[in-house]
């Protein structure tokens, strides 16, 4: 046997370590798929594959209802053309914003603080070939969402609009060419701040939510000041379409995927590939911009964040935990500790909370420019159904919070958890608590969002309170799906939790959560809406109105839709809670 | 060689190394020694490329591993105090991806795979998944896996973390014949009963400031006691008094 520096010195070229990296990737998807069929896993695939496909076709329906809505409601072509054009630009350029932030943060946490890229830093692998790979697994995981929830509205436009086959030929590949922009932009950005200001996580997290807020502020500001005209008229409509314009800037991503789906849909379908060709070769400029920051910035940047200075943490309990532990006085003291425990957990990992700021923020400042949308009370029923979809929509934000930060909770104990094991608790208590947590966590922020969007859109003290009301059922029943699934289906040997999170337990939280969002705010808002249509008498409503049988049974339906919901929100916390209990009670560690 | 020449560390008012001065010689097994949050194993970063010196270069066999640490990498094994292995990757196959990424050919591969095994006894688990692995059976596939490539330098954090006794002998009987053999072991070490087995020179470090380079006669030429154990020696040195 030699031992000299030479013979090891064979470096690889770039093609073939790419190739041994994918044959890593390879063999253990594999190795996940044989688990899967082996270990029973085609029933757990079954299963989530026909609850995504209720969950697919409820969304189709639902689009497809609105487009139809669209097309009706706007008889003139060109107004039409435009009013959808405007909204898929806006729709693309928020959900732009968001992949850009969602990959930068994902890949800050895989490239800086994983075992695998600190394994991989010590081996002879090029600083590009190590990001390539991380950056491969931060766009799945944060584009996933966006093909299962923004693959119905594309297919349903299709459908409505009669577009030929090859829309839906394009539509993939559209929908990948465009997400890798913007991802690649999340990673310029990840690793520049990574180089630059390497040692304060919470700056590198602020500095950049900073300038986006302020940016959504002033598109906010210009999109919704001055607005004169009353709600569902031509005005109303020219007004909205010059005013989304910003979000048809020829030299956005965003644009350029909308007008490509729109193209196709039309059948001119040489612009439509100009529009996917245009995307392809951008696509591929920025991952190559992105791969050539890395070669500069990867390894310093990872000596600098691995090296940064760690700030001594005071003795004593924050005023934040001081304040939790006083609000929940009337808890045993075992399970208030593990609250704050976890409350602590989640406020130093600001990749954690900063995904929740960021979202939660986007949607206050949407909320909070309705107030510019000056309207007369004869179309508070239109103001009432923007209200109920402001509630779906804050939901199904809180469903994504819930899935990506509850459900991996039990998970993330993983090998720490003879800790809680061993404590002289009852493992009802560990599991209560993440309850509370979630469930307490959820409540404030979503109260407070809708509360605003309430006030802003000036709905009647009934609707506000039903809403109200709404909100604690979708927080609690949210929360008890998450940790009842989460402590039924836990990954405890994976430490990622985007990868516990887009594993089959989170999908199906993911689903099963938002059937429950769509089932309670049904529940409660059909009723209201007709009930409202009645009440005002509106021409289109007369036969409600007219109608004492009708109205009886709007009446009977308000009532029976409370109770419903409240049964609901009851039996989706106490069945996946019990389940969880019982999985929990049995866990070995 | 491995050479540390004047290399100062700091994490923001800390110093956590401070001016080090250190060459190793092909065919010396070296152990570093030191209280908690002496400076080891942000002696050992450095040394993999982990982590870049505030001041002062680290190189092995005349790279620079700021500079050139992919050459660098080509040269070390490195062996850290907690073992990753891909969970959803048998042993087997964790050894074939570490192969092939230092380019070795396939034959090569195999048989290198072959020779690792039987050293650190994996044949009973080498096909399994890794998730399937205790903490002993990851430390004794990444010990192969550091291995596997003939490195001219090897790097261990703590190599006993973990180990059964009869690993840990395996380990020592492995890492001195490696030395004899010519190459570099560079280690770092809670367990002084090892570096006086098998360390042909002692390095020991309080504060991030290198107190002591030399054999263990010359530590105990060094302090009063001759015969003194390096455990009786170490406490010696390390009391703050003697600071």
């Amino acid at each position: 046997m030699t031992t000299t520096a030479e013979n090891t010195e064979q470096e690889l070229s770039g093609e073939a370590e790419a190739r041994v990296f994918w044959k890593l990737r390879r063999r253990m998807l594999l190795t996940s798929l044989k688990q899967a069929v082996a270990g029973g896993g085609w029933l757990r695939f079954a299963l989530v594959a026909v609850l995504s496909s209720i969950l697919w076709a409820g969304l189709f329906g639902l689009f497809a209802e609105g487009f139809q809505f669209v097309q009706v409601t706007i008889t003139i072509a060109d107004t039409h053309d435009k009013l959808v054009g405007g909204i898929f630009a806006m729709f693309f350029a928020a959900l732009m914003l968001m992949l850009i932030f969602s990959t930068g943060i994902i890949l800050y946490g895989s490239l800086f603080h994983s075992a695998e890229a600190a394994f991989l830093m010590t081996n002879p692998v090029r600083a590009e070939r190590i990001f390539v790979h991380k950056f491969q697994e931060a766009l799945l995981l944060s584009s996933w969402g966006f093909i299962l929830m923004g693959s119905p509205m594309l297919v349903a436009y299709g459908v409505v609009s009669g577009s030929p086959w090859y829309y839906y030929a394009v539509l993939l590949p559209l929908m990948i060419a465009f997400v890798y922009v913007p991802a690649s932009l999340g990673a310029v950005v990840c690793l520049t701040l990574a180089r630059l200001v390497p040692g304060n996580r919470v700056r590198v997290i602020l500095l950049p939510m900073a300038a986006v807020l302020g940016l959504i502020v002033w598109f906010g500001w210009s999109l919704t000041t001055g607005q004169e005209s009353d709600l569902m008229t031509p005005n109303w409509f020219r007004e909205i379409i010059g005013r989304l314009e910003f979000a048809q800037h020829l030299l956005l991503p965003s644009w350029w995927l909308s007008a490509g789906l729109l193209e196709a849909a039309r059948g001119v379908w040489s612009e439509s590939i100009m529009f996917l060709t245009t995307l392809v070769a951008n696509a591929l400029f920025f991952r190559q911009i992105a791969i050539a920051v890395a070669t500069r910035f990867y390894r310093p940047a990872y000596s600098s964040v691995r090296g940064k200075n760690t700030r001594g943490r005071r003795k004593h309990m924050s005023w934040i935990d001081r304040m939790a532990m006083a609000g929940m006085i009337f808890l045993p003291k075992p399970m208030r500790l593990l609250v704050v425990k976890d409350l602590r957990l989640f406020r130093r990992d600001p990749v954690q909370w900063s995904q929740f700021l960021i979202f939660f923020g986007l949607l206050a400042m949407y909320f909070f420019n309705i107030r510019e949308f000056t309207y007369s009370m004869q179309y508070s029923v239109w103001v009432n159904m923007i209200s109920f979809l402001n509630l779906a929509v804050v939901g199904l934000l809180l469903s994504t919070f819930t899935t990506r930060f509850v459900f991996p909770l039990i998970s993330l104990e993983g090998r720490y958890f003879w800790i809680l094991g061993l404590l002289p608790l009852r493992r009802r208590t560990i599991l209560w608590s993440k309850f509370l947590f979630a469930a307490g966590g959820s409540i404030v922020p979503c109260s407070a969002l809708i509360l605003l969007s309430d006030l802003m859109l000036r709905v009647s003290t009934d609707v506000l309170i039903s809403h109200q009301f709404t909100c604690l059922l979708l927080a609690v029943g949210l929360s008890g799906i998450a940790v009842g699934l989460g402590a039924r289906l836990p990954s405890m040997r994976e430490t990622s939790p985007s990868r516990i999170a887009a594993g089959f337990g989170g999908t199906l939280n993911l689903v099963l959560s938002t059937l429950y969002i769509i089932a309670v705010v049904l529940l409660t808002a059909v009723p209201c809406h007709f009930s409202l249509m009645a009440e005002k008498n509106q021409v289109a409503s007369k036969w409600i109105a007219q109608s004492p049988t009708v109205q009886a049974w709007v009446q009977s339906w308000l009532i029976f839709g409370t109770f419903a919901s409240m049964a609901m929100a009851l039996l989706v916390t106490a069945i996946p809670m019990f389940v969880g209990f019982r999985a929990f009670r049995r866990m070995e560690f | 060689m491995i050479e540390f020449n004047e290399v100062t560390r700091r994490f923001g008012k800390k110093t956590a190394v401070d001016d080090l001065n250190l060459s190793i010689e092909p065919g010396e097994l070296f152990a570093l020694l030191g209280p908690n949050g002496a400076g080891k194993t942000t002696t050992i970063k450095m040394l993999v490329g982990l982590l870049r010196p505030s001041q002062g270069t680290v190189s092995v066999f005349g790279n620079d591993l700021s500079r050139e640490p992919r050459r660098a990498a080509g040269c070390i094994g490195y062996v850290p105090d907690q073992p990753f292995l891909y969970n959803k990757l048998s042993g087997r196959e964790f050894l074939d991806f570490v192969g092939e990424m230092r380019g070795l050919d396939r034959r090569t591969r195999q048989e290198r795979i072959e020779r690792e095994s039987e050293n650190f006894d994996l044949d009973a688990f080498i096909d399994n998944l890794a998730e399937t692995y205790s903490h002993g059976m990851k430390q004794r596939t990444v010990f192969a896996s550091a291995m596997l490539h003939d490195p001219a330098a090897l790097v261990i954090d703590e190599p006993m973390v973990g180990l059964d006794p009869r690993s840990m002998r395996l380990v020592k009987d492995l890492l001195r014949q490696r030395a004899n053999e010519g190459t570099i072991i560079f280690m770092s070490t809670h367990t002084l009963a090892v570096a006086e087995e098998i360390a042909d020179r002692i390095g020991i470090v309080t504060q991030g400031r290198l107190h002591f380079n030399g054999t263990l006669e010359e530590l105990r030429g060094e302090f009063a006691g001759g015969n003194d154990s390096l455990e009786s020696l170490f406490l010696e040195m390390t009391n703050d008094d003697n600071r």
